[in-house]
């Protein structure tokens, strides 16, 4: 095994000349254009880039919600193209959780029926999901709200909602698709402090796409993309020195 | 697979409570029309089956299998058959036999015109012997009419269909005017529906001197000798039935109508069929985002299928409920009048079962289009929508 391989097999996220291509009519779209991109394990990730860079089909790719017209994608030793429509569902319950721009909660549910839909989805037993749901709740400071619906929440704590159902069933892989999008700037702080928390503190693997500066300054690792390749990288922790991009372009 | 919990797809009624209020109605009305179809068929059937009786043998004229309204007989019939048969039930001492005209003339309310123009109703002339073989008929007011005078009793049913008729009160029969003085009741059978009238004023008033029939209850007679008598007398052409075996064939012979109620109940259902499920597909169209999103966090699209159809499935059993209640409250032993007497509605478990299955299917397949608009989107358009 050459070193060079070795270190693609130690990468948490690796893409390998990965290519979307969308057709509408006659007309082809490549939001992604043979990407290289690796991503060590418990790597804080933002992606920034100009709309229609490709940084939410990257996204979505990560997260298995499509697929790559062409290349490779392996997370965490698994290949998601080799993977069934099912199969991917399978494996999202138990290796991502999803944070949306607008919080995506389903309104008939309670905030703790919200953050325990995930659990649902695992061989626990209803108490083990209460205190799992409970101690999500702790982590973003809403048990006193775990009996609040939606509609009742501010968009500050819907989103810390979101983000405790998508830490619940403790994935490693968490996905922030523009997260403070919505949400007025102290909100906004509170939910970049926790996504910070759970890097630091659980060494959760964070992907987040933002147009924000001020969020993209909060990741250690910041990507950017634009016509569906990346343009830079730069990397501001000393625990980041394993991110690389095929093409070697790291920044101190 | 693991399932999303059956009361998220309860609460998820509660979203919209219009849209509910209309997939509930469509499906109320689809199971109430074709209950009531059921009802109509089931009725007609049970009135039929209960009106002719296996211990009974009808003596028609042959060719006239079909309609005993048609048939004429010699008057001399009932008086051989008596003779000619051993072990006919007996009573005071005389064989159970009972000559009979069934006509459908027209009867009116006195003093209101247009006598002949008066839809036409069962009259059957009777002699007291129709007692005997036809015991589900009892007298329920006054008393039978007298021999020759211009005097009639009513079926129950029948004098609802006679604006104005009561005990007591005088209606028209062929134009010829006639005192009800006696309701009788047949629960249950076509003879509820009917007038009667003494045989001999029924002749007189059709100026008639044939019979249509005669029932004789069989006791301990053998039908297969009646069936012997007609083939032998051939100079009466006449044929035997047992009389179960001529309302069966009368059952037979209304399939078409009742087919065409039935046809008509799902061409009418069919608005509310086409209703019912355009307000789910908006219920669930609107909702294309929480499909994408409960895909996303990694529920099987079966298992969210699954969800929306329970959904479904539940307002359409609501609605079919309620159309089964209104059913019993409103439709059951509901009188429908026709020429050859009545029936009433039978609302009984086959036609409850036809309208909740109904339900049950508009549930099942109402919850298509909107299960494949909501779950054929790739996933990132949906949550995109």
């Amino acid at each position: 095994m050459t070193g060079a391989t070795a270190a693609a097999d130690a990468a948490f996220i690796r893409c390998t000349r990965l290519t979307k291509v969308f057709r509408r009519g006659d007309t082809e779209i490549v939001p992604l254009r043979d990407l290289d991109l690796e991503i060590p394990r418990g790597a804080f990730v933002s992606l920034m880039g100009p709309s229609g860079s490709g940084k939410t089909t990257l996204l979505n790719l990560l997260a298995g919600l499509d697929g790559a017209t062409r290349g490779e994608l392996w997370i965490d030793g698994q290949e998601l193209s080799r993977l069934s429509r099912d199969q991917l569902a399978r494996w999202r319950a138990k290796s991502v959780g999803i944070i949306f721009q607008s919080y995506n909660l389903v309104p008939v549910l309670t905030a703790y029926e919200n953050v325990e839909l995930p659990l649902l989805l695992h061989d626990l037993s209803r108490r083990e999901r209460h205190e799992r749901t409970m101690a999500a709740l702790e982590t973003v400071s809403l048990v006193d709200r775990a009996s609040h619906f939606p509609r009742q929440l501010s968009g500050g704590q819907e989103q810390r909602v979101a983000i405790a159902r998508a830490i619940v069933a403790d994935p490693p892989l968490l996905l922030a698709d523009e997260p403070t999008g919505d949400l007025d700037r102290v909100s906004a702080d509170l939910v970049l402090d926790l996504l910070g928390r759970l890097h630091r503190e659980r060494g959760r693997t964070i992907v987040m796409v933002t147009h924000d500066p001020l969020a993209a300054a909060r990741a250690p690792l910041k990507l950017h993309l634009d016509k569906g390749a990346l343009e830079s990288t730069r990397v501001d922790s000393v625990s980041m020195e394993g991110a690389r991009t095929a093409a070697g372009e790291v920044a101190p | 697979m693991k399932f999303l919990p059956f009361d998220h797809a309860i609460r998820n009624l509660g979203r919209s409570p219009k849209r509910l209020a209309l997939v509930v109605a469509g499906s109320a009305l689809v199971s109430f029309l074709l209950l009531g179809a059921v009802a109509f068929a089931r009725g007609m059937e049970s009135a039929l089956a209960a009106t002719g009786l296996a211990t009974n043998a009808l003596v028609l004229g042959a060719g006239s299998e079909e309609s005993v309204e048609r048939s004429e007989i010699s008057p001399t019939t009932a008086e051989a058959l008596a003779a000619d048969i051993d072990g006919l039930a007996q009573v005071a001492g005389e064989p159970a036999v009972s000559p009979e005209i069934h006509l459908a003339l027209p009867v009116s309310p006195l003093g209101r015109g247009a006598e002949l123009d008066a839809p036409p109703v069962l009259v059957r002339g009777f002699e007291s012997m129709a007692f005997a073989v036809h015991p589900q008929v009892r007298l329920a007011e006054g008393r039978w009419p007298a021999r020759g005078a211009d005097e009639i009793a009513a079926g129950i049913e029948a004098i609802a269909k006679v604006q104005g008729a009561s005990l007591g009160s005088t209606v028209l029969v062929a134009g010829e005017p006639f005192e009800i003085v006696g309701v009788l009741a047949a629960p249950g059978t076509a003879m509820h529906g009917e007038f009667w009238m003494r045989l001999d004023r029924l002749a007189l008033l059709t100026q008639r001197t044939t019979h249509s029939c005669v029932v004789a209850a069989l006791g301990d007679a053998d039908f297969d000798d009646i069936d012997a008598f007609t083939a032998m007398r051939l100079d009466l052409e006449t044929v035997a039935m047992r009389e179960s075996d001529y309302y069966a064939r009368l059952t037979e012979f209304f399939a078409p109508i009742r087919m065409l109620v039935l046809v008509t109940a799902i061409l009418i259902s069919t608005g509310g069929v086409l209703g019912g499920v355009h307000a789910m597909y908006a219920a669930f169209a609107s909702r294309v985002r929480e499909a994408g999103t409960l895909q996303a966090i990694g529920f099987s699209r079966a298992a969210i299928a699954v969800s929306l159809t329970i959904e479904s499935t539940v307002a359409c059993v609501a609605g079919a409920l309620l159309a089964a209640a209104a059913g019993l409250l409103f439709l059951d032993g509901l009188a429908i009048r026709f020429s050859m007497g009545s029936f009433g509605l039978s609302v009984d478990g086959p036609a409850v079962l036809a309208g909740l299955s109904a339900g049950v299917l508009l549930g099942l397949l109402g919850a298509v289009p909107a299960i494949l608009r909501c779950l054929t989107l790739p996933i990132p358009s949906a949550l995109r929508s």
